[in-house]
């Protein structure tokens, strides 16, 4: 932590402020949610009913936890996903007043439901105790003013994926840096014959931000009650300005990933690297049958030889919602959840993504050769790049805003207005915008 | 259609003047087609097949492995798997698609047909009573046909919480029985089609005003009504903010909203992607043969009105 984390006070003033604004309103945002938790007193056997909203298919382990603990029921309820209409449908119920005691929420979207009082203190019923559990990075990304918001459950460390029989055919090397990478593609470009290396998506800025992350760009910070915005700074250029190269120069193709278009390309060997997260082994496997056992995980490439620097993408958590009666018993399953090594393990043969429990990996379903990759423990590598995350990347409570307006620059800037590095430009102030628009402080690093 | 018929005599009119176009000799004696015509026959064409070619799309993508769906060209079979995917759809999750099918049914149909009964009785009153206040709640209802119902939804759903609605049946159906176009189009229908001798006949025999509604006037109102329903089945059957907002349990969701969560899982269980494509094209049987069926009163109903009025 090299930043200090708002306030709890200051975030509760930014939210009344944010209340004060009509336009928040006016987007299907709340102002707030209408009831505090507090803990309902039980009697001795009664049972207590809890309902949890996700859109993870994790029934198979919530049953598990209703047999094993009789006293407390889980109801899961399946919610569309996050911006489909989840995090709506939590906001709207926050402002109702009838809230879900639990709920699916993203790392990202974290400092949104800080600004409308929308998390339980965890903190005040122990969760401290329970910090050694996980893995450090995730503990902190729900650690606000040094208090516990959420139980962190998945991520998703980054990795290269390869078509081994495709390298081997072309002579390419695993790249170890950036510079071996684009050196890769120019070969895959000459001798291909029409294939590329891999796809640049412009419509994951989720993925770019993973690719600044790994670089070394911190794109928000808070200094006191103020957001510090810092898209546009040179570390996140040299990335933009790399895969602009990559673009001009036809060494990739333009298109979404998973989509119909980058399947094929996929299935047809026509793409033959990815970088992409541990979740994405479910995507290959699925969608690309026919390629079995010619993957293989390799680390990230790197900007300077020799160094390990890993990155994220997604990653999300059980959130205790503000307003339930029953915190405590909400804690003990968001706990036993994401650490019992039944219920991890249940959670991974549905892909809810790389546990954020600690020691549970060896010995896990992860923890295996796995015939799609030749046999690879693949997982192996995820544990080394999910060590190699750097801990210090916060999330702006506007974070959905900006990645929409991000993509659409970028959108842009590969239909020929404009350069991806100009798009971070504009992102950076469509950022503090978006801050301001919410009744926040914000100001430019630069 | 009736646009239409005038103008296929002008060309045989027209060939009766050979020459007249300064088209060769040899071009008289046929029967020409006037270039507006093909035009017009060509524009059609253009716009049937932008509207038909999604619905080809999810035909031949309802009968494609996950795989498949990506990997193979998108418009022609590869491998038709049909019966066997949707089987699937209905059997995964514990035949949970069944119980998405009912509740659109239930939230359509009967959402639907309270809806359009409301509304002819609304419209028929507005159209056939004096009272104070008439044109009033005339344009009231008016502005209500402005009104997104997507605006509406969230504070609808703060009512319902309110009053402990919300997450019930409820709370989807009772606001799909509101249908301010339904009101709209049945009074400007009844204005025209219900003529008064007829209700003053009605009175005279001694029919009470109840009755007269009831067997007469929803007789002669048949075609404006089955306009509404359609028009409100449909809204419904499509409507996903709605039953976002109030419903949470996902036994109570409907199809739309069912196959979100589908497509949302879909990215860690890619199976789920065929499943969403089977679901969809599912879904929309339910409206084609609503279409079919109805489409003969619908016709008549859109256009009897203008004629009259």
């Amino acid at each position: 932590m090299n930043s200090s984390p708002p306030t709890r006070r200051s975030v509760l003033r930014w939210g009344a402020g944010a209340a004060a604004l009509p336009a928040l309103t006016a987007c299907g945002q709340t102002v707030g949610a209408a009831r505090t938790t507090r803990q309902a007193p039980t009697r001795r056997g009664q049972k207590v009913k809890l309902v949890f909203w996700t859109w993870v298919p994790m029934q198979k382990t919530v049953d598990l936890w209703n047999r094993t603990h009789p006293d407390i029921q889980v109801e899961m309820q399946t919610i569309p996903q996050n911006v489909t209409g989840g995090y709506q449908k939590m906001h709207a119920s926050l402002t109702a007043g009838n809230p879900p005691d639990l709920a699916q929420v993203e790392y990202h979207e974290l400092p949104s439901f800080m600004l409308v009082n929308g998390l339980t203190n965890l903190s005040e019923y122990g969760a401290d105790e329970l910090r050694d559990s996980y893995v450090p990075w995730q503990w902190q990304q729900g650690v606000f003013d040094g208090r516990v918001y959420t139980i962190p459950q998945a991520s998703g460390p980054m990795g290269l994926f390869y078509r081994r029989d495709l390298f081997a055919k072309w002579g390419i090397e695993i790249p170890a840096t950036w510079a071996e990478f684009e050196k890769a593609a120019r070969v895959v470009k000459a001798r291909g014959d029409g294939a590329r290396l891999c796809a640049f998506a412009p419509n994951q800025p989720s993925w770019f931000a993973a690719m600044c992350w790994q670089r070394g760009a911190r794109w928000v910070r808070t200094e006191g009650d103020t957001w510090v915005v810092d898209m546009n700074d040179d570390l996140s250029r040299e990335v933009a300005q790399y895969w602009e190269r990559m673009v001009r120069d036809d060494l990739v193709f333009v298109e979404p990933d998973m989509s119909n278009a980058w399947y094929k390309h996929v299935q047809t060997g026509q793409i033959s690297a990815w970088i992409g997260p541990q979740w994405g082994d479910a995507l290959l496997r699925g969608n690309a049958p026919g390629t079995a056992g010619k993957w293989r995980v390799a680390l990230l490439p790197q900007w300077q030889a020799g160094r390990k620097a890993s990155a994220n993408w997604g990653g999300s958590s059980t959130a205790i919602l503000q307003g339930t009666r029953h915190p405590r018993e909400a804690l003990q399953f968001a706990h036993w959840i994401n650490t019992d090594r039944r219920a991890v393990d249940l959670n991974i043969s549905v892909g809810y993504g790389w546990p954020a429990a600690t020691g549970i990996f060896r010995g896990s379903a992860l923890d295996k050769p796995d015939p799609f990759f030749g046999g690879q423990r693949y997982n192996d590598v995820f544990t080394v790049s999910d060590r190699a995350i750097d801990t210090s990347w916060k999330w702006s409570p506007t974070t959905d805003a900006d990645f929409a307006q991000l993509q659409d620059a970028f959108g842009a800037a590969i239909d020929g207005e404009g350069s991806l590095a100009g798009a971070l430009a504009g992102a950076q102030k469509s950022t503090m915008d978006n801050l301001r628009a919410k009744g926040l402080k914000a100001r430019s690093a630069r | 259609m009736s646009v239409s018929t005038p103008r296929t005599k002008e060309p045989a009119a027209a060939a009766h003047v050979p020459q007249a176009t300064g088209r060769g000799p040899d071009s008289g004696p046929r029967r020409r087609v006037k270039p507006s015509r093909i035009l017009l026959v060509a524009l059609l064409t253009v716009a049937a097949l932008y509207f038909l070619l999604p619905v080809y799309w999810l035909v031949v993508a309802s009968t494609k492995s996950s795989a498949d769906l990506f990997g193979t060209f998108g418009l022609w079979f590869s491998d038709p798997r049909w019966l066997d995917n949707l089987s699937e759809v209905f059997s995964y999750g514990d035949g949970i698609f069944w119980s998405w099918t009912f509740n659109s049914v239930l939230y359509a149909g009967v959402g639907g047909a309270l809806a359009t009964l409301l509304a002819g009785a609304a419209g028929y009153a507005l159209a056939v009573y004096r009272f104070r206040g008439r044109e009033a709640v005339f344009k009231v209802v008016l502005a209500g046909v402005l009104l997104p119902s997507t605006a509406l939804a969230l504070p609808l759903y703060l009512l319902f919480s309110k009053v402990g609605l919300a997450n019930t049946y409820w709370a989807v159906l009772i606001p799909s029985v509101v249908s301010p176009f339904g009101v709209y189009l049945c009074r400007i229908y009844a204005e025209a089609a219900v003529p008064a001798e007829m209700l003053e006949a009605a009175r005279v025999d001694g029919a009470g005003e109840w009755r007269i509604f009831g067997t007469l006037v929803l007789r002669t109102m048949t075609p404006a009504l089955v306009t509404v329903f359609l028009f409100q089945f449909v809204g419904i059957w499509n409507n996903y903010f709605l039953p976002l907002v109030m419903l949470s349990d996902d036994r109570k969701y409907p199809i739309t909203l069912g196959l979100t969560t589908w497509q949302a899982a879909a990215n860690r269980i890619p199976e789920l992607n065929q499943l969403t494509v089977g679901g969809a094209f599912l879904s929309i049987l339910p409206l084609a043969a609503a279409m079919l069926v109805l489409q003969r009163y619908w016709r008549s109903g859109l256009t009897q009105g203008s004629v009259k009025g």
